[in-house]
């Protein structure tokens, strides 16, 4: 018996129903009270969360700068695959990321971005990935949550909305959406517990 | 008047009949220490011969010198086996084109009776259907001076002697190093094989008499006087590099061997035959000294390839590529360097060229090492057309520190994640991994520059600069373009710069929010009115 529960505790073996993960998953706090509390702690640390939405730059890499912080503070790499435009390293130093550990990979193919999230995720170095993905294929993210579970980085997968419906084995899905100063932030899937339904969860924009 | 030589010749002749074969049991050579080797010695040479069969291996003291004749007489034939194209059939290099000849020829050619020299038409007589190559000599030449690079590892006087397809090693100072003239031997031997070469060693206290061994790969490795007399004396007299008339005038007055014409009085010889034959003499025993330039490796080596059929997947090109590689390997080795990048020029038919440049944040010498990252590389390449050779070369040869950087890192895991950002620099492109460091430029699109990952300026002290704090902490940049006047948006402040450059700015930046949602970085250009996007709020 106890075999069989090391087996299903083990993080490459993914069951398609139920909840099949241990209890508690570490997590990173997000630096919004409300939102720790529908996460039950905060981002998952070596699972995949997808970031599901449109258009890029509504706030939803703001969303995380919290967690960019706290990782470069414990001199971790925040890894930022296929971004679709260049960072401002100065306003990330203003608001506490350290320059030093933040590395921008340029890759076209998703292929290419496919394999490079794999390499990142594997090292133990990765604090943070934050990836932009276009395609709409679910299928490859089965190697990335793999690769997360090797390590135990906060695996961002920024996705298009159009994917919302397709089933994906990421741990967290949430959709976001601009909403005034606001952004509204609906899950969509979390694995192993009932999702927080009804009231979405909603983050201030604000711009200082 | 009786020279030494003369002397020594009453005494009785060394054993003639046993001609040198090549044997599993290596035959020892006579390494008697000789009390003072550089000068004859009537009293020593009037001992009787030891039997030559059979002797104690001792090793010269150090000092001694002990030159290595290398000879590659298939340097052509092996250098198109690298490719790994080679083909079972017969295969015949041509050279002069005129009137072609067989310059080598494979085992399966040579089996049929085809030798070096012969016309082509007689050796086209008795082969089926074989693969018929010109050879080049340029490429043998550029070959052989590779090999000396390599050879370099094991001594500092490297001679390399082009047309013979010969190189010359002294290692007399080496030899304790590489414990001994055997080992060395060896060592040479098997890096030369690990390269795709099948060299022929000959091993003497003379260069002359070293390239004489090598070229009937006799086994023995005389390293004095006498011990060299005795290999040489059973010899014939045509293994000598003389004019096909001397030797039959040599016959005619009933020489045969070596040996006959060692007991011949020097002077003699000169007044009859010239001087060439007592020159000779003496430069096989030692008593005439042969200098011989010392081969100075490039300073940028670079190496080549040339594929007897053409490649036209990517695939094909991994063996002859990891040939190269072991070549680069060795000769970083031999010269205590080691590189950073390299530079891969895939030769292509037409004269066209693909370059291929691979950057690795550590620098190494390994050839596995650089054929992992290299497979990476070439498994994501389309070949633009089919290629006929390659090309490798190393940009900058840098010293070797210590190759156990790893052994010693101060910081943990630093190995692992140079190999990390290398795969993926050696994937995507080497500078598809940046990074950005701030600068003290005021305007925001000039306050950061993108830098290599393993490479990172100390950040200037105090954060970011007032102006650049005025902008406001957008996350991301874009190129510049202008913007309609904005709906509501709130003010970040006035940003004033660039006027001691002749570029004054001066711009009052706001971030408002465009009707798909986005939060732009946006600011109004004091001087013209105009809007301008610089950028997401993100």
């Amino acid at each position: 018996m106890s075999a069989l529960e090391e087996l299903l505790a083990h993080p490459g073996l993914w069951r398609g129903r139920g909840a099949g993960l241990p209890a508690a998953v570490p997590t990173r706090p997000s630096g919004f009270a409300q939102l720790d509390r529908a996460l039950r702690g905060g981002w998952p640390r070596g699972q995949l969360t997808e970031l599901i939405g449109a258009p890029f730059g509504s706030g939803e890499t703001r969303m995380l700068v919290p967690v960019l912080a706290a990782c470069t503070r414990e001199r971790r790499r925040v890894m930022l695959v296929a971004p679709p435009a260049t960072p401002w390293i100065p306003g990330w130093r203003q608001l506490g990321v350290d320059p030093e550990q933040v590395f921008v990979i340029r890759a076209a193919s998703e292929d290419d971005i496919i394999w490079s999230c794999e390499q990142i995720l594997r090292h133990p170095e990765t604090g943070v990935l934050l990836a932009w993905l276009q395609g709409s294929r679910s299928a490859p993210l089965r190697r990335l949550r793999l690769a997360a579970g090797a390590g135990d980085a906060c695996a961002f997968l920024y996705r298009p909305p159009a994917v919302a419906p397709q089933p994906s084995p990421a741990h967290l899905r949430i959709r976001w959406q601009a909403d005034g100063d606001r952004l509204r932030l609906e899950v969509i899937k979390f694995t192993g517990g009932p999702i927080p339904a009804g009231q979405p969860v909603v983050i201030p924009r604000d711009v200082r | 008047m009786k020279t030494p030589d003369d002397q020594r010749g009453q005494a009785p002749p060394p054993q003639t009949s046993v001609h040198p074969k090549r044997t599993g049991v290596r035959a020892l050579p006579d390494a008697r220490p000789a009390p003072d080797s550089g000068k004859d010695d009537p009293q020593l040479t009037l001992l009787p011969p030891a039997p030559p069969e059979r002797e104690p291996e001792t090793e010269p003291a150090s000092g001694q010198s002990l030159w290595l004749a290398v000879h590659l007489p298939h340097l052509a034939l092996d250098a198109l086996a690298q490719t790994g194209s080679a083909s079972p059939g017969p295969l015949i290099l041509t050279e002069d084109p005129a009137q072609p000849r067989v310059h080598d020829a494979n085992r399966a050619a040579r089996q049929a009776g085809v030798r070096p020299g012969m016309a082509l038409a007689d050796a086209l007589a008795v082969l089926n259907a074989p693969i018929v190559l010109e050879h080049d000599p340029e490429a043998s030449r550029r070959h052989l001076l590779t090999l000396a690079a390599v050879l370099l590892q094991f001594t500092d006087h490297v001679c390399p002697e082009l047309r013979q397809q010969r190189i010359l090693l002294e290692v007399g100072r080496s030899l304790r190093l590489f414990r001994g003239a055997g080992a060395l031997e060896a060592r040479i031997r098997d890096s030369l094989r690990q390269l795709g070469y099948t060299p022929r060693i000959g091993a003497a206290r003379t260069p002359a008499a070293a390239r004489l061994l090598a070229r009937l790969r006799h086994p023995a490795r005389p390293l004095d006087r006498d011990a060299l007399r005795r290999t040489l004396s059973p010899l014939p007299l045509t293994v000598l590099p003389l004019p096909a008339v001397d030797i039959q005038a040599l016959h005619g007055i009933g020489l045969e061997r070596i040996g006959d014409l060692l007991r011949l009085p020097r002077q003699d010889l000169a007044l009859r035959y010239g001087t060439r034959l007592p020159e000779l003499l003496g430069r096989l025993l030692g008593d005439l000294p042969e200098p011989l330039p010392r081969f100075r490796p490039p300073e940028s080596p670079a190496f080549h390839l040339e594929f007897d059929q053409e490649v036209s997947a990517t695939g094909a090109l991994r063996f002859p590529l990891k040939r190269l590689l072991l070549q680069l390997e060795q000769t970083l080795r031999a010269g205590n360097h080691r590189t950073q990048g390299l530079e891969l020029q895939l030769l292509h038919r037409g004269g066209t060229t693909t370059r291929l440049t691979l950057e690795r944040s550590q620098p190494g010498s390994r050839a596995e090492e650089w054929l992992e990252l290299w497979n990476i590389r070439l498994s994501r390449l389309e070949l633009p057309a089919p290629v006929r050779g390659l090309r490798l070369a190393v940009p900058h040869l840098l010293p070797a520190g210590a190759d156990s950087d790893g052994l010693f890192s101060s910081r943990d895991g630093s190995r692992a994640e140079s190999g990390f950002l290398t795969r993926l620099r050696a994937r995507l492109g080497d500078d598809a991994v940046l990074r950005f460091a701030p600068t003290l430029h005021p305007l925001p699109e000039g306050a950061q520059e993108a830098c290599s990952p393993d490479r990172f300026p100390a950040l200037p002290s105090g954060g970011t600069t007032p102006a650049q704090r005025m902008a406001g902490a957008a996350l991301w940049l874009r190129p510049l373009q202008p913007a309609p006047p904005p709906g509501p948006h709130e003010w970040l402040g006035r940003l004033e710069g660039g006027w001691w450059a002749g570029d004054d700015q001066r711009r009052d930046y706001a971030v408002t929010q465009d009707p798909r949602g986005r939060l732009c970085w946006v600011f109004r250009d004091l001087r013209s009115g105009q809007w301008q996007l610089q950028g997401l709020w993100g």
